[in-house]
């Protein structure tokens, strides 16, 4: 795919690849301004070349001013590069020049203290595949994941007893470790499996422990076969060599496999962690992985920065942390000790509140910490989690002391347990929710979409029954907007489902782009309806809908869900989503005018609001998609099908003519595998048959046209019989939809029908259902995801998506959902209820015919498919070059800016300080550990892209006169493009969709910290919270000077290949994200470096 | 059983190969000029079709000529462009009737991997391109290890001119050995197969076709499962018309009884006889290994042809009938593909 890709970019003849030639023909006469302009070119656009051009120009005699700039942009350059001695000499010279800014010399590296270590037998990488551990593991991050891995898949209830066992997963790895020590004994003293000859008692001793003999005599016959399947699979699965083992006696040579142990660093050391009684029970890796709660504690300790942790260590006995290894596991990554003292959300003003809630002040340090973790089974530590997770305005409201204990005791309630930390995933999901997406108003007061009457209304006269007796009880009461939010708080922390937290989210998301907020009646009703209309909020937050328009969507909602016969709303319901989720994409992607948006989604509201009949559904339908193209500026003349088709692809004027033909040629395809009716030939017929009914003689050929394709579609088969099915309930209803369409004879009824307009309207009405196909299958084709397998091999699958769900589930606005998986005697896999979330269970679904590019412990699960709907849910036309190239330089200047922190400890406390509002405290001092040992590579691995570019626009904000190439290159595109280079349009442009946390498609960028795991959620709002791709892949087009519409086809291709190489160990492994996505972007620079030089040396 | 965290192993992703350009050349003008040569172009639209001949005893019969066999498609006689008998190389079957052996040269070079120890131009018509498709689930836990052994000795006993590709997948698929003519190397890979978790047989089929249909020549797919699918999206028929259409018979060594899950035992029984391949229900690892023999024998005996459809305005289902001329030959059963779907352009 990578080569598609390289010559991708290799074609694009952006202009300013060109601008590299002319610099290179301009330096070739070693002036030293025209050597400057192309050194800073380079390093702009973070070409390697750049040092070496920066020492061109030193050598050419520079005045001072050049000579200085060159020595200064170098330091940073060398040590990116990793060549400390290089950018010392450049310091040197650079201050020698009258340079300031920098020390005067380079710092004196901290030695990383070496870490205590523990032998596991054999090799790592068998270790790691037995494990489910990733081979891309630094050496101390071996244990918290081996540790995080036992903690969530190493125990299981123990049937019929109290307690728990281990799982086959654990049982597996104690096994290996077994066969492991046995071999690391036939290793003798070298560590070295040696065997000469095939036919000796070692031999045999070697394939005894692995579980295998010898079949045939010795020599090019030899085979190995199984003879102990427990060993024989150990040996497999933990990767022994055992082909080039059977090759070597095949061929008389010998086989030398070295068998050292692998030294893995422990935390505080072995010792620490063992009691003198465990430690007789075996070695350190038997006793720890024997123990979950151990690991959970150590998991938890790995995860709060270094000093905090070993204060605690210090102070607190390890009886007492282990006793709270769940709320330290989940909570404890937020601790952090300073000069003593726990700075807590709300600084100086709430450190009393703290100490009353925790029982010790904040200025007691372990103290604090120590009661923090013990209170409550973890409610006060969630809260004190997901306060510390914010800033701002929003958290120094809900730090306000009297508020903070308000809210706290609302959380807590009266009875504490289950905490928080109990289940395996933090079950505070709501509270973190709330505290993340909390609006205030300029006043200062939280937002309350509706006012507060609405909210006191619901939770008094809620129409479902109450939500909370005692809310119910005092909501009479309500008279300010925190009495709103108490409640609020209280409900998080109740293990069922929130609706009230979900319907304040929902509408406040509504009203966050809104110019006017929803009107209480508005607010009202959706808050009614919520049970029917929950997953539609993303239709309310794509355009600044009026609150006409909001109601009147409810108003369809409502009458077509009142439909009676199944197969009428069904059709109904698919065609009118069919057509808003064509408006939404026509409106996200500027096809629509802003001021066309909802007028045209008007015409598509007023046609299916009262429908009776198919013949209606197929007017109305025929109505919404005239209303779509003609707001899309679609000439008279133009044919249906090719423009949808080329609006789908994204724009009708792309700034690559190529790269538009390859979408519209993969929508052709889809659209044709799934055989569906060109919505030329559907309007044809629906202007034929009004032609009909005025006289005209019957177009056979037309008619044939669609008869013809009917006549392709084929029946699922199934190896069900239909009573079976009947009983089910199972894809009843599209079966039925199928089937309908294959029995239909368009042309007998035609015939028949002569100029009669009642039978013509029933000749419109059979149209119905298959334009609600190909009204369905656009919007499956413009989010189809890279590769479509589904689309392109079941031909039915956008006809089998079912509105109606199993009987009596009522799905038809529901979120989408992914059905069939893994039934083989089903006609595969489908999607079901409404359009709503369609895009995401596409990729869902599509996933897993990814095919990983190594052995894997992947995080497939929902970070894959929101990664997917990252690439698919925007379209990039309308990107400039300069967007690209600020946010590459962006990107650029925050990692000159971690590199300069290395030399400079000012620079690198004030860096730090911006990391740390974005990493958690522990990450940040990693980061600052790795800087004063000097180790940049090392720090820069774990600073992700999005967090760069943060760092680098933090720079910029403060230091306007910055004179850096990248700082005097930013404020010449802010003045060259100021409507298209600023950070609100690149949120727009390379921001991601978000549904699940901001009800929307609309990408933005929110600048969030990166989300744990949570209950309900997974890793849903983890990935939804994960912004780095699209600002990686844009800043890495912009080093390869890719025409930006090419980004429409190279996101989507990216994005695969980054999944592809993802090689993580559990679900919070973001870092193996980042590493693949940076191999990717290795590969890509690469390649089009080799294949630019190549093109300029003519080969 | 769980093993929830384990997933499949992969090697190298295989590069690209394309539907490539192949030439057939005459081989007595090999020398000749490149504009001399007479070309025979082989795209998309050319039909690929490998069939077995049985007595009433099963037994395969062979030696039988081109002139032996008539292809009709939807009734209509087709002509056969070339035609090869087991790993035989191809004779081009000349207007008169008469053959002539061919070589085969490809621009197609860059499109298609090169197999290892081989003249990468003579791989298109000679030899299968052969590729084994390894559960590696939780279902098959039991018999991993012997399944291993089994599928490593098939592969050691595949005819030098047959190329083989081990794929193993769970929940996704692994591309454990691309297609080599290096017995080592697909068993290195097979050897390093990890134990996976769900499995999704149908998906990970579908993958391993649409690779095998980039391949020129002839190539099957040998599903090695015990059959559960809890995973996959995509339908059996689905994916076996992929199968039908690219022309590839699927081979199913089933692990488990066929009685024991009915439902999966049919979808084998179906995509396999659809395909003209065949089916095996072995629970024994005695019985796999026959099984693999049985399917080296078929490979070993079976006859390819190639063709150009003639006009044929059914742009659906074209059904495939290979007759046997001779009359002495009447009483032998064929085993082919029941047909295709012809393959659209955009």
């Amino acid at each position: 795919m990578l080569n598609r890709v390289v010559a991708a970019l290799l074609s694009a003849s952006w202009a300013w690849a060109q601008d590299v030639e002319a610099l290179r023909n301009a330096a070739r006469g070693g002036q030293p301004q025209a050597l400057a302009d192309l050194a800073a070119h380079l390093d702009r656009r973070n070409d390697p070349e750049a040092r070496q051009a920066y020492g061109k120009l030193l050598g050419a005699n520079p005045d001072a001013n050049l000579r200085r700039s060159a020595l200064r942009r170098l330091v940073t350059l060398d040590l990116m590069a990793g060549d400390n001695t290089a950018a010392a000499e450049h310091l040197r010279q650079y201050r020698e020049a009258g340079g300031t800014g920098l020390p005067a010399s380079m710092p004196q590296y901290a030695k990383p203290e070496p870490m205590p270590t523990i032998d596991i037998p054999g090799p790592i990488h068998s270790f790691s595949r037995m494990a489910a551990l990733s081979p891309d593991l630094r050496p101390e991050d071996l244990l918290p994941a081996l540790a995080r891995n036992v903690v969530t898949n190493g125990y299981q209830a123990s049937s019929g007893q109290e307690g728990k066992e281990q799982t086959e997963f654990l049982k597996l790895v104690f096994r290996y470790l077994g066969q492991a020590r046995e071999l690391d004994k036939f290793s003798g003293a070298e560590k070295k499996i040696n065997i000469d000859q095939c036919d000796t008692p070692r031999t045999a001793e070697l394939l005894k422990i692995l579980g295998y003999r010898i079949r045939g005599a010795c020599g090019g016959d030899i085979t190995l076969e199984t003879v102990n399947a427990g060993r024989a699979f150990l040996t497999i699965d933990s990767g022994f060599p055992l082909a080039e083992f059977e090759q070597s006696l095949r061929t008389s040579r010998p086989f030398v496999y070295d068998y050292k142990p692998t030294q893995v660093p422990v935390l505080y050391g072995p010792d620490y962690w063992l009691s003198v009684e465990k430690k007789d029970r075996g070695e350190f890796i038997d006793v720890f992985m024997s123990d979950d709660l151990l690991c959970r504690l150590y998991l938890g300790m790995a995860k709060i920065d270094h000093n905090t942790a070993m204060e605690m260590k210090k102070t607190i006995s390890l009886q007492r942390l282990r006793a709270f290894a769940h709320v330290i596991d989940f909570f404890g990554g937020m601790y952090q000790i300073r000069d003593g003292k726990v700075p807590v959300p709300g600084g100086a003003r709430s450190e009393a509140m703290w100490a009353e809630l925790v029982g010790a002040p904040p200025s007691q340090g372990v103290q604090f910490i120590d009661k923090l973790f013990s209170k409550d089974d973890g409610w006060l530590n969630s809260y004190f989690d997901a306060l510390s997770r914010i800033d701002g305005p929003v958290q120094t409201y809900l730090t306000e002391p009297e508020r903070l204990k308000r809210f706290y005791t609302a959380i807590r309630g009266r009875v504490t347990s289950p905490g928080p930390a109990r289940p395996v995933f933090r079950s505070n999901t709501d509270l973190m929710l709330l505290t993340t997406r909390l609006r205030l108003e300029p006043n200062g007061q939280p937002h309350i979409p509706g006012g507060i009457e609405v909210w006191r209304d619901l939770f008094v006269n809620h129409p479902h029954g109450k939500y909370d007796g005692k809310l119910t009880k005092g909501a009479a009461g309500w008279k300010n907007p925190d009495d709103v939010v108490e409640a609020l708080f209280a409900l998080s922390r109740k293990a069922v489902e929130n609706e009230p937290l979900k319907i304040f989210m929902g509408l406040t998301d509504v009203n966050r782009k809104r110019k006017q907020p929803l009107t209480a009646d508005t607010a009202d009703r959706i808050a009614r309806s919520w049970r029917l209309i929950s997953s539609q909020i993303p239709v309310f937050t794509e355009v600044d809908l009026s609150d006409a328009a909001i109601s009147q969507y409810l108003d369809n909602v409502e009458s077509i869900s009142a439909i009676k016969d199944q197969n009428p709303r069904a059709d109904t319901a698919g065609s009118f989503q069919a057509l808003v989720s064509l408006w939404q994409v026509l409106s996200r992607n500027s096809l629509i005018p802003a001021a066309q948006s909802e007028p045209a989604l008007k015409e598509i509201l007023d046609g299916f609001l009262k429908l009776r009949n198919h013949r209606e559904v197929f007017d109305s339908s025929v109505k919404g998609v005239r209303a779509l193209l003609k707001a899309t500026g679609t000439p008279d003349n133009a044919n249906p099908q090719e423009r949808m088709i080329a609006l789908i692809a994204g724009t009708s004027r792309p700034g690559d003519e190529e790269a538009h033909q390859q979408m519209v040629s993969e929508a052709n395809r889809i659209f044709e595998s799934q055989r569906l009716i060109s919505l030329k030939t559907l309007l044809d017929l629906a202007d034929h048959i009004e032609a009909l009914g005025k006289g005209e003689k019957l177009n056979v050929a037309l008619v044939n046209r669609l008869q013809q394709r009917m006549q392709e579609i084929q029946l699922p088969r199934a190896s069900l019989t239909g009573a079976e099915k009947n009983a089910l309930s199972f894809g009843y209803w599209t079966e039925k939809h199928i089937e309908n369409q294959r029995k239909m004879s368009l042309r007998q009824t035609l015939e028949r029908s002569g100029a009669d307009p009642n039978k013509l309207g029933d000749a419109r009405a059979m149209l119905a259902p298959i334009l609600r196909d190909t009204l369905v299958g656009f919007s499956y084709a413009y989010y189809a995801p890279p590769g479509a397998q589904l689309l392109k091999t079941n031909p039915l699958f956008v006809r089998s998506h079912d509105f109606l769900g199993v009987q009596g589930t009522n799905q038809t606005w529901r979120q989408t959902e992914v059905l069939g998986t893994g039934w083989p005697s089903s006609a595969g896999g489908r999607l079901v209820g409404s359009l709503a979330g369609m895009a995401y269970a596409l990729a869902e679904a599509e996933q897993n015919f990814l095919i990983p590019s190594r052995e894997q412990a992947l995080i497939w699960g929902d970070l894959v498919p929101q990664m997917i709907l990252m690439a698919k849910t925007a379209r990039w036309w309308s990107v400039t070059p300069e967007q690209m190239h600020f946010v590459g330089l962006h990107l650029r200047l925050g990692e000159s800016t971690v590199a300069d922190a290395m030399i400079d400890s000012r620079r690198r406390t004030e860096m730090i300080t911006v990391l740390s509002r974005q990493a958690s405290p522990g990450r940040a001092a990693k980061v600052q550990m790795l800087l004063e040992q000097g180790d940049l590579k090392s720090a820069l691995e774990n600073i992700t892209a999005a967090e760069l570019v943060l760092l680098g626009a933090d720079w910029m904000a403060k230091h306007e006169d910055d004179d850096s190439v990248h700082g005097r290159e930013i404020r010449r595109l802010r003045q060259f493009a100021p409507a298209a280079v600023n950070w609100a349009a690149i949120s727009r442009v390379f921001g991601t969709p978000k549904p699940t946390l901001t009800s929307s498609f609309q990408p933005e960028l929110l600048n969030l910290r990166t989300f744990p795991t949570l209950m309900g959620y997974s890793s849903r709002i983890m990935a939804e919270s994960w912004e780095s791709n699209l600002l990686y892949y844009a800043a890495l087009a912009d080093e390869t000077y890719t025409n930006p519409a090419r980004l429409n086809v190279l996101i989507p291709e990216w994005t695969a290949e980054t999944v592809q190489r993802i090689f993580a160990t559990h679900l919070e492994d973001w870092p193996a994200l980042l590493r693949s996505m940076r191999n990717v972007g290795d590969d890509v620079r690469k390649k089009a470096r080799n294949g630019a030089s190549d093109k300029a040396e003519g080969k | 059983m769980t093993i929830s965290l384990r997933f499949t192993l992969a090697a190298v992703v295989a590069g690209a190969a394309g539907l490539g350009l192949w030439t057939l050349v005459p081989a007595a003008r090999a020398q000749q000029t490149q504009e001399e040569r007479p070309t025979f172009r082989t795209d998309v639209n050319m039909v690929v079709l490998s069939f077995t001949v049985t007595d009433s005893k099963g037994k395969y019969i062979t030696g039988l000529k081109h002139s032996d066999f008539r292809i009709l498609e939807d009734g209509i006689s087709q002509k056969m462009n070339t035609f090869a008998e087991g790993n035989k190389p191809p004779v081009q079957v000349m207007e008169d009737g008469s053959t002539r052996q061919l070589i085969v040269s490809g621009d197609g070079a860059a499109s298609r991997q090169p197999t290892e120890g081989g003249d990468p131009r003579l791989d298109a018509f000679v030899g299968t391109n052969v590729f084994v498709l390894f559960d590696t689930s939780n279902y098959m836990y039991r018999g991993f290890v012997y399944a291993s052994d089994a599928i490593a000795d098939f592969i050691r006993g595949l005819d030098r001119a047959d190329s083989v590709a081990v794929y193993t997948f769970s929940r996704n698929l692994s591309r454990a050995a691309t297609l080599s003519r290096d017995r080592n190397s697909a068993i290195f890979g097979l050897r390093k197969a990890v134990a996976g978790d769900d499995a999704a047989l149908y998906n990970a089929l579908l993958l391993a076709l649409r690779d095998a249909a980039k391949v020129s020549g002839r190539k099957v797919v040998i599903v090695f499962s015990n059959g559960p699918d809890n995973a996959s999206m995509v339908a059996p028929d689905d994916v076996r018309q992929v199968a039908e259409d690219e022309g590839i018979p699927i081979y199913v060594i089933s692990t488990s009884d066929v009685s024991k899950d009915p439902i999966s035992s049919n979808v084998f029984k179906r995509i396999s006889q659809r395909t003209g391949g065949q089916v095996y229900f072995a629970k024994t690892w005695q019985k796999q290994v026959e099984a693999f023999e049985s399917i080296r024998e078929s490979l070993g005996n079976s006859y390819t042809v190639t063709y150009y459809p003639q006009a044929n305005p059914n742009d659906n289902f074209r059904k495939i009938t290979v007759e046997i001329a001779s009359d002495a030959a009447k009483k032998y059963r064929v085993r082919a593909r029941p047909g295709y779907r012809p393959s659209r352009s955009f």
